[in-house]
């Protein structure tokens, strides 16, 4: 790969896109200093950004619920359009799909809000301190009934994802570490009426010592998060989950090398990311189906596009996938429903808002407009050209929207070639 | 990852088989299936090894309709056994006896809920299966729910039993021309569906499915150019299967556009009843629609999601039956109404029962023991086949006695073509089918 070809790879796989001028920007400073930026963006000058809600003001009240849902949802596009530290956010974004935390159970934003600054700010760091955190999370407690489970009745839906989505995978735990997890996992509790505070209830919880992944003594969240955290099977587990969400398909030699580097720096998210983001621009990576999201957001930076909030809802819905708004506690969905036929449909039409909504001074717009093929292709950050079809299929649209370069625009966005990063 | 990778592989395959005609081909088929359900002559050769007999409906009309009930739903809730243990397991959670929907001859009695599929008991033409599962049955909703789909315990399988089942009668039913209007999953895609050549039209809201322009531009030269970006195909496989995808979906919004209802898009986190995509009721009208249309589809799996009541159960489970019975009622009155009633089996599934007694949140965790529902006029009808035992327990859970594979192959049976293969091996006769 060119050094442009690895920049634009970074920004279709760890970022949000590109506005049109930025490549350009980024190449000057070559890939190594790019994956610093990216990594390490405080070390690296990128001043640390306020959350996204941070001025948002929470209403209680039933008839604002539709406009609430609405704002808190454009400003995280806002925030994700505009970040100066793409990849905090871009890890933000796995560990929403990781978690999958909803908030169709959730039900309340403030403490949804409280998840995802928790989940960005963290989201970078010890992945000892972030599970630790998650598990007494009010979100998370409400997500998977961690709030409503008592000792003398405990709720297993926590302890087993915990165990097999978020730190080991299945085969790596027993029943019996599901039910020592849940006994020793309870007495938290989250009072709504105080906003979502979390408070430890102690006739609530059962203290008694546990035998937990083959650790004696377990009785608590503490002890529950050291044990699992401590199993051999965690760093692979992890490593393996983010590699294929940033890499497509890979080795399992890369996941194993990943795994060891993990381990060795204490479980230090940026070291795994680094990694990852380097075995990338070095080619180990697969080619891959872009998440709605994900696509959505590039279009819109690379083309200057800013949509009307419920407008741009419509289409991330259309298209499967919503932010706070994962179907189940597996997160998001992959390939086979971004392709299908519901997702291909709406992505078409999402192509067409956001060409008609596409400011007229906009590069990607002149490009489309001249029929400057290759331009065009670079501004949607796929430096080395789209396909043969898919030029062809443009060739064939000139004047086929009253505003020049509208169609072309439309279906340059809609191409299986921006389906693929 | 097993669907991808299926995906990925029936894309290849069709690049390497069907070149540059394959969106003519894909046509071509939709043509033939209109005029087969015109002749009804073209699906003679398909075979069966235990034909139901005197049924008047040709195998290439009838349509399996599977209504995935995702979450893993609570049997012992929704079949309710007249056991004085189901009292002392729930006792927030158990469900008034003079509510309860009775259900003749039988120790069991249905959720209120429910109530709306009473009928189909009365008039025979309804069966349960309780104390269903698989071989292993996991307690973990993915692992379930791959086994579920593949209906391949025990190992990783990249095929789903309806997927298995369509690429088996392709020859027959299509002459090996892949038609994604065969298979059409409704509120989601679903693994089952899953084959090395059968692809399936996705619709995860009907009220949605279009492609969108606007004033001002050329409809008609952007969807032929978008439908040009599609071919020649591309060696990737990545980039074939976005290809791929493209001329389907235009010929799928082109026949289901009439069948969809009208969306407002007016809510922000949009929800069926739980928090699924839509409703039970919404997804099984759209599925009689297509049934009417007459377009060859054989198999229409019906995704609802958020049977899973580790919390709140009473209100929630209370909704959720409701869409499904509600549903359920509406779609078969559909069915009469349009005169296609006697096309269709429905078999519900979910991934597995809940724990027989309640935990702490008013709710139910993870269980084995699963609970399934057929209905059809060729079900043998007022039978529950199994039992929810609550007494002779393992390890707090309900036994899964019988194998959910005798199941599927009633259903297969019923539906035409070959089913051991499909299944690894010939499965118990429940008696499901009148003879």
């Amino acid at each position: 790969m060119t050094t442009r070809d690895e920049i634009a790879w970074l920004a279709r796989r760890a970022g949000w896109g590109l506005a049109p001028g930025r490549l350009d920007e980024l190449v000057a400073l070559g890939t190594d200093a790019v994956i610093d930026l990216l990594v390490e963006p405080t070390n690296n000058g990128i001043a640390t950004e306020d959350s996204p809600w941070a001025t948002f003001e929470y209403v209680d009240d039933r008839e604002q619920r539709q406009t609430q849902g609405l704002d808190v949802l454009n400003r995280w596009v806002t925030h994700l359009l505009d970040t100066e530290r793409a990849f905090e956010n871009s890890l933000a974004w796995f560990w929403h799909d990781h978690f999958a935390v909803s908030f169709q159970v959730v039900q309340h934003l403030p403490t949804l809000i409280e998840h995802l600054d928790l989940i960005r700010d963290q989201g970078l760091g010890d992945f000892r301190e972030l599970i630790r955190a998650v598990s007494t999370d009010a979100a998370m407690l409400v997500f998977l009934d961690g709030a409503t489970s008592t000792g003398s009745a405990p709720n297993e839906n926590y302890g087993r994802e915990l165990l097999e989505l978020y730190t080991l995978g299945i085969g790596n735990y027993t029943e019996n570490d599901v039910k020592a997890a849940a006994t020793a996992l309870t007495g938290w509790v989250v009072r709504r009426r105080l906003g979502g505070e979390v408070q430890f209830v102690d006739r609530r919880h059962d203290d008694t010592q546990q035998t937990f992944l083959g650790v004696s003594g377990v009785h608590d969240v503490d002890t529950v998060v050291e044990a699992t955290i401590d199993h051999p099977a965690c760093p692979g587990f992890i490593a393996g989950k983010m590699a294929r969400h940033y890499l497509g398909a890979v080795d399992d030699s890369l996941v194993d090398d990943l795994a060891g580097s993990f381990a060795s720096a204490g479980l230090d998210v940026a070291t795994l990311g680094r990694g990852v983001l380097e075995a990338g621009v070095e080619g180990q990576g697969t080619p891959q189906v872009m998440a709605p999201v994900p696509w959505l957001l590039q279009a819109m930076n690379s083309t200057g596009t800013r949509l009307e909030p419920r407008a741009q809802v419509g289409l991330m819905r259309g298209m499967g996938q919503v932010p706070g708004s994962p179907p189940n506690v597996g997160g998001f969905p992959g390939a086979s429903t971004w392709l299908a036929s519901s997702a291909t449909a709406a992505r078409f039409g999402a192509a067409n808002l956001i060409a008609r909504e596409t400011p007229s001074d906009s590069v990607a717009l002149a490009a489309a407009s001249d029929g400057r093929w290759d331009e065009l292709a670079d501004v949607l950050l796929r430096p080395s050209g789209l396909s043969t079809p898919t030029i062809d299929a443009l060739d064939g649209l000139v004047g086929s929207a009253d505003r020049p370069g509208e169609a072309a625009l439309a279906l340059a966005l809609a191409s299986p070639d921006l389906l693929i990063a | 990852m097993l669907s991808r990778r299926a995906f990925i592989g029936a894309a290849a395959g069709a690049a390497a088989t069907g070149g540059g005609m394959w969106a003519l081909t894909v046509r071509d088929s939709v043509g033939e299936s209109l005029g087969a359900t015109a002749s009804t002559t073209t699906t003679t050769s398909t075979t069966t090894t235990a034909a139901a007999a005197g049924s008047a409906v040709p195998y290439g009309d009838r349509v399996l309709v599977v209504l995935e009930m995702s979450g893993g739903n609570d049997a012992v809730n929704t079949l309710i056994p007249a056991a004085g243990a189901y009292h002392d397991n729930r006792p927030h959670l158990a469900i008034a006896e003079v509510d309860r929907v009775v259900l003749g001859g039988t120790d069991y009695t249905l959720h209120p809920s429910l109530a709306p599929i009473a009928p189909f008991w009365e008039n025979a033409s309804m069966a349960a299966i309780a104390g269903v599962g698989m071989v292993g049955q996991s307690r973990s909703h993915f692992k379930a729910m791959d086994t579920w789909w593949s209906a391949v315990p025990g190992t990783p399988s990249r095929t789903g039993w309806l997927g298995r089942w369509l690429d088996a009668t392709l020859e027959a039913e299509r002459n090996g021309v892949n038609d994604p209007l065969r298979a059409i999953a409704l509120g989601g895609g679903s693994p089952a569906l899953v084959g090395d050549i059968n692809m399936a039209t996705v619709v995860r809201d009907p009220g949605n499915f279009q492609l969108r322009t606007f004033p001002g531009t050329d409809a008609e030269a952007l969807i032929g150019a978008f439908l040009a970006t599609a071919e020649p195909l591309a060696t990737v496989p990545e980039l074939a299967a976005a290809q791929l995808a493209i001329p389907f979906t235009i010929d799928a919004v082109e026949l289901l556009a009439s069948v969809s209802g009208a969306d407002d898009g007016s809510e922000v986190f949009r929800a069926g009843p739980q928090g699924g995509a839509t409703s039970a009721v919404d997804l099984l009208d759209t599925a009689a629609g297509i049934i009417d249309l007459g377009i060859g589809t054989r198999v229409i799996t019906v995704g609802i999601s958020a049977f899973d009541t580790h919390a709140d159960q009473l209100a929630r489970h209370e909704g959720l039956l409701a869409d499904v019975g509600t549903g359920l009622a509406g779609f078969f009155d559909r069915l009469e109404s349009d005169g296609n009633a006697d096309k269709v089996m429905v078999v519900t599934t979910s991934e597995f029962g809940r724990r027989v007694q309640e935990n702490g949140s008013g709710g139910t965790d993870h269980g084995n023991g699963g609970l399934q529902f057929v209905f059809g006029p060729e079900v043998a009808g007022q039978q529950v086949i199994g039992d929810l035992d609550l007494v002779d327990l393992d390890n707090g859970d309900l036994v899964s006695a019988i194998d959910t594979r005798s199941v599927y192959s009633t259903a297969l049976d019923w539906l035409g073509g070959p089913v051991d293969e499909i299944l690894g091996g010939s499965h118990e006769d429940l008696g499901l089918l009148t003879a």
